[in-house]
């Protein structure tokens, strides 16, 4: 045990390991790896959960039907909290249309965040290597913690600020890239265009670093462990172990935090840079353009 | 908290890599080549997160988010609708508490009105009744005054009568003298007369 601990590389645990992979590079194609695997049990369990626990039982009177009860009520509060305080400010008349697109962001982060505190790793090494006998290590990890995933999601949030942009703010949305005198547009435009490819990269990168950061540093702590115990013996390993274990747990209840609050500020944006792009003001700004 | 989070992260990789990294320098010499990094990934990972999450966002946009989506907006409707029947029935009844209100006044003023008239009818009757006993008393006491004074002027004058009748067999025999029948009724007047004019002076 303190053999691994000391051997193992604390980004261990927030790399991807590839099990399974056509071609090379990054131009290959992985068929199977730790965090591929994850993402498809959080989609899975989002499927199929999700549809029981919203189901309201019908009672046949008017008040029964309206009312959540078990799991729905915490599904439901998030929904609605989620509905009127972020969209409804921003997306206005058109909440509704694109709710259902800002809850699958927000569930879909926030299951992928929460499978990644699950300490699988351990537990599933052994069953890994039993299908995948190259493996180096087991099913686990946060796929939030991997930047591909992380851009393909805000990629997909740019498809909808694009598409929708056009179809919803139609020149509004186009004039909102020259925001100044058309003389000026061979600059504006492209600082513009390099704008919103730079919210979308931001965004990618915020979920990417924040899950990564949060598992780097309860792994930093646990090799601690291993480093004192090297050093000083047993009594080292023990005295720093009791520090790093309620050091520890004080982190994960700050990680499980931080898996709510990435997949609130991930859909908040999500919600906010569609809003922009769709919901115009009258205002200065708006008018200079034309 | 996320910089403070960034600030001890910071700390923690110096740390590492002030003490940990010297030991593990050895097992890095073995597969440092090969392994993993933090940007590992390709084509697949972003096939696989498209797959994933445009599958949660379809299946759940038909099985999850619409009937929350329906729920929502029908509780909506349904608090917003209570919200105004309770405004209307509210009003409703204020409406018809000043109605009856207004009422009852009426009715209280209609009965008070009914009181005080049937107060001056009682009166009136009363008067009349009154004043009817009192005509019809004074004319039974006129009535019987003038009886009275009949009576007591028959009876005077038959008293007169036979106060004359006595008087005169009384004379008549005193004077032993018969006197004729025509003497007889002279002697009668003059005395008649006589207590006439003796009544009307005395009275």
């Amino acid at each position: 045990m303190t053999h691994i601990l000391a051997a193992s590389n604390p980004l261990d645990h927030v790399y991807q390991w590839i099990y399974l992979k056509s071609g090379e590079g990054m131009f290959g194609f992985t068929i199977v790896s730790n965090h591929t695997i994850m993402q498809i049990i959080a989609a899975l369990l989002l499927i199929l959960l999700m549809p029981r626990f919203v189901r309201l039982r019908s009672t046949g009177d008017t008040v029964g039907d309206l009312t959540p009860r078990g799991f729905g009520n915490f599904v439901e509060s998030i929904c609605s909290y989620l509905r009127t305080e972020v969209a409804k400010p921003i997306l206005g008349e058109y909440t509704d249309r694109f709710i259902p697109f800002v809850w699958s962001a927000f569930f879909y982060v926030l299951a992928v965040n929460l499978l990644g505190l699950l300490p699988l790793e351990p537990v599933t090494r052994g069953l890994t290597r039993s299908v995948f006998p190259d493996a180096h290590h087991g099913i686990g990890g946060s796929a939030t913690g991997n930047i591909w995933v992380t851009s393909t999601l805000a990629v997909v949030t740019m498809g909808m600020i694009v598409v929708n942009g056009l179809r919803i703010g139609g020149m509004h949305f186009i004039a909102h890239f020259c925001p100044g005198p058309l003389w000026l547009a061979p600059l504006l435009v492209p600082v513009e265009v390099i704008g919103l490819v730079a919210k979308i990269f931001a965004l990618a990168v915020r979920l990417f670093a924040n899950m990564v950061a949060g598992h780097v540093l309860l792994a930093v702590l646990a090799s601690f462990i291993a480093v004192m115990y090297h050093a000083y013996g047993w009594l080292g390993g023990t005295g720093v172990g009791i520090v790093v274990v309620v050091v520890s747990v004080a982190f994960n209840l700050l990680e499980l935090f931080v898996a709510f609050l990435q997949a609130f500020i991930f859909t908040f944006l999500t919600a906010l840079f569609i809003g922009q792009a769709i919901v115009f003001h009258h205002d200065g700004h708006e008018e200079g353009a034309h | 908290m996320i910089k403070r989070h960034g600030i001890f992260l910071s700390a923690c990789v110096c740390v590492f890599l002030c003490v940990v990294a010297p030991t593990m320098a050895a097992d890095e010499a073995h597969g440092a080549s090969e392994g993993p990094n933090l940007f590992t990934g390709d084509l697949g990972n972003i096939f696989w997160s498209l797959l994933t999450f445009v599958a949660v966002i379809g299946v759940l946009g038909k099985f999850a988010w619409r009937p929350i989506l329906t729920a929502l907006q029908k509780r909506e409707q349904f608090i917003h609708d209570s919200l105004a029947q309770a405004k209307s029935d509210r009003e409703a009844a204020e409406a018809k508490l000043k109605e009856y209100e207004h009422r009852l006044q009426e009715a209280r003023t209609e009965a008070s009105a009914i009181v005080d008239e049937g107060r001056r009818d009682a009166d009136v009757v009363r008067q009349r009744i009154h004043a009817d006993a009192k005509s019809e008393s004074d004319a039974m006491v006129a009535r019987a005054k003038r009886e009275i004074a009949l009576a007591r002027d028959t009876a005077v004058k038959e008293l007169y009568t036979l106060t004359a009748n006595l008087a005169t067999s009384v004379a008549g025999k005193i004077i032993q003298k018969e006197l004729d029948a025509s003497e007889h009724e002279r002697l009668v007047s003059e005395a008649v007369a006589a207590m006439g004019d003796l009544q009307s002076s005395g009275r």
